[in-house]
């Protein structure tokens, strides 16, 4: 098994038309993806890649069931975008795109919370479940493998870095998330740890982190209070990042000292969960933990 | 983007909040004459982007004009932090008793704007949120329906509790705060800070004033983007790379480090620092290819500090090859005085391994291992 995309998961293509979407698009069909339509106003009619191309989210839900949508669609639109397919019904929405705005995203969360809906994202190249031969954005299919690992990132890139490892290591996975670089994303560390604890397929969790934000305090805390049985090991980047220097009080007072590489690192200690300081650690420490 | 002082109070006077009258000067003469037109005491207060100017001692009040001036003349041309003075806000001096604090960010791990007031403000207002949390208080807000009336009527009374026989401010408070939330979402502040709002002559006006704007929503708020506390090739330079969407830190070290995605350049940067090398830089840019990878060289072109640069490319859906190429292009045109060393894997390496030999580089597959090399080439030049 794996977690949030499998292989029945019926996808929508938003912004189908754009030579990115299109490319990957492809990409997606040939790993094995069911994307059963695309979006763009305008081209209705149309195909892509031997996929219906509808004028609007609406059209595409009322012709067939539809259960996740991926945007590519620019910075500017993607809040309108988001909203269109969470109206209308669809409960997985990943969102690639990077530089959207703050307030757009803050947008996006609260119609996320009220409509029931999960968001990957923003700026992530997506997710892939290869067990279940489907990806919902544009990871370098052929370094994965399917196995027992579950792995979420903050980061793209090094999510390549360290799915390659592990690969080469005979440590296959589950399903790997880039739950997005941005300041506000939606599915976050804590979420993705308890799907890979009810996941039977998924026997140890990678956490990929960076310096800044909380995610990886959550997570830590999700673990100590017992939610999380299964191994997890984490690597966070940032550890010889200079803190960030803080405009005004308001972050400050919001956030108090978590964020921070030593609040991290403290709260990943407190829980007991293996902490790779080198990005070489992270498959030894996986080996240990799955013996 | 964080504005200037002056910028965030011209924000909130447009929405209705009031501020003590003021006047900008670069000169003392400037500063002389606008205390002048002001009339009585005044405060002097650099405009840049330096925080906590009161406790560095960049704040200057002045009685008379002729002090105003001379007090002006010693703060301008000033350096610190990096940071020249060269605009200073000359502002009517205000007393008053008691000091209030509006604030409005972003609360990441919920995902929504929140306010925070305390009767409280000041310079110490973080460490009274941490002794005393009682006296802060806190409302997340929906994005989409805004803050309430209820929540602003909440605040408000949280700051002048309504007592009998008092004036009661709550009206004018309220107002306030439902304007600072008016500008936080109209401009795209990621912050915006009012620290102190104080009570001065039976009503309230913000003394000083902080805001920055969300980088990613520059697109819509064109007209905040102007040069702060930079030169104007310095200002192009950023635009630039705001266009390109590449995020360049120029840091101490005489490493150059080119790497796409900031995950990974942070590892880079963790993994040299910890082997003894100093990066020059941290980048973040989106998928690279022939031409990008050859734009970014320029980047330490110029730069005597650069020893040596280290290149990582990991083609997971981009090419080697194509990558080599603007790395190729960019050797032969340049000749650069710097070794570059290369770290490349992904698709069609051994292509991409032999444009490199063609210019006198050979490649290395393990991330590790090409930062141990350039430290190593580094550390022999020196």
């Amino acid at each position: 098994m794996s977690i949030i995309a499998f292989k029945d998961t019926k996808v929508l293509v938003q912004g189908i038309t754009g030579s990115a979407a299109r490319h990957h698009t492809k990409n997606m069909l040939a790993y094995g993806t069911r994307i059963v339509a695309g979006v763009r106003p305008g081209a209705g009619g149309q195909e892509v890649e031997g996929v219906p191309v509808f004028n609007s989210v609406a059209e595409a839900c009322a012709s067939r069931p539809i259960d996740a949508s991926i945007l590519f669609i620019p910075a500017a639109g993607v809040k309108a975008a988001a909203l269109d397919a969470m109206e209308n019904g669809i409960k997985l929405v990943v969102i690639v795109t990077e530089h959207v705005p703050l307030q757009d995203a803050m947008a996006i969360m609260e119609a996320k919370r009220r409509l029931g809906a999960t968001i990957i994202g923003p700026n992530t190249p997506g997710m892939i479940s290869p067990p279940e031969k489907t990806m919902l954005g544009f990871v370098p299919a052929r370094y994965f493998r399917p196995g027992p690992v579950g792995l979420a990132s903050r980061s793209g890139t090094l999510t390549y870095e360290f799915v390659s490892r592990l690969t080469a290591a005979g440590l296959g996975q589950s399903t790997c998330i880039g739950v997005g670089g941005d300041r506000i994303v939606g599915l976050r560390f804590r979420e993705a740890l308890r799907k890979f604890q009810d996941d039977p397929q998924t026997e140890a969790v990678v956490l990929v982190g960076e310096i800044g934000g909380t995610m990886e305090e959550e997570a830590a805390e999700l673990v100590a209070g017992g939610a999380v049985t299964k191994p997890v090991v984490t690597y966070v980047a940032g550890h010889t990042a200079p803190e960030g220097t803080k405009v005004g009080h308001a972050g400050a007072i919001v956030s108090g000292t978590r964020g921070t590489m030593k609040s991290k690192l403290a709260a990943f200690e407190r829980a007991g969960i293996g902490v790779a300081l080198e990005p070489a650690q992270v498959v030894k420490l996986l080996q240990e933990a799955l013996k | 983007m964080r504005i200037y002082e002056h910028e965030a109070k011209q924000l909130l006077r447009q929405a209705g909040v009031s501020v003590p009258g003021s006047e900008l000067a670069s000169t003392a003469a400037q500063a002389q004459e606008a205390a002048q037109r002001l009339g009585g005491p005044v405060v002097l207060k650099p405009q840049t982007m330096i925080k906590a100017r009161g406790k560095a001692g960049l704040i200057a009040f002045a009685d008379t004009p002729q002090e105003a001036g001379q007090a002006a003349g010693e703060l301008l041309g000033r350096e610190h932090a990096g940071e020249k003075i060269d605009t200073l806000l000359v502002e009517a001096k205000v007393g008053f008793d008691q000091e209030l604090y509006l604030g409005i960010t972003v609360d990441y791990t919920e995902g929504c704007p929140v306010f925070i007031a305390s009767s409280e403000g000041g310079v110490e207002i973080e460490s009274v949120a941490q002794e005393h949390p009682e006296r802060v208080i806190k409302r997340s807000i929906s994005p989409g329906q805004g803050l309430t009336k209820e929540q602003a009527g909440e605040i408000a009374d949280f700051l002048c509790p309504p007592k009998d026989g008092a004036v009661d401010r709550s009206d004018e408070l309220r107002r306030i705060i439902a304007a600072l939330y008016g500008v936080y979402t109209k401009f795209d502040c990621e912050m915006l800070e009012v620290n102190p709002l104080v009570l001065a002559g039976g009503s309230f006006l913000a003394l000083d004033a902080t805001a920055a704007i969300d980088e990613d929503a520059l697109f819509r708020q064109a007209e905040m983007v102007r040069p702060r506390g930079q030169s104007e090739a310095e200002f192009e330079l950023e635009k630039d790379h705001r266009k390109r969407g590449w995020t360049f830190l120029r840091m101490e070290g005489d490493i150059g480090i080119l790497s796409s995605g900031a995950g990974i350049t942070m590892a880079i940067l963790d993994l040299m620092r910890a082997g003894g090398g100093r990066p020059a830089n941290f980048l973040d840019t989106a998928q690279m290819n022939r031409q990008g990878i050859y734009d970014a060289f320029h980047l330490f072109l110029d730069d005597p500090a650069i020893k040596t640069v280290l290149v990582n490319i990991f083609a997971g859906l981009n090419r080697c090859d194509d990558l080599a190429l603007g790395i190729q292009d960019f050797m032969t045109e340049y000749r650069p005085s710097f070794p570059v060393v290369v770290r490349m894997v992904g698709n069609r390496e051994d292509e991409g391994r032999e444009i490199l030999r063609q210019v006198g580089i050979e490649a290395i597959a393990g991330l590790e291992d090409s930062v141990t090399q350039v430290i190593k080439i580094t550390e022999s030049l020196s």
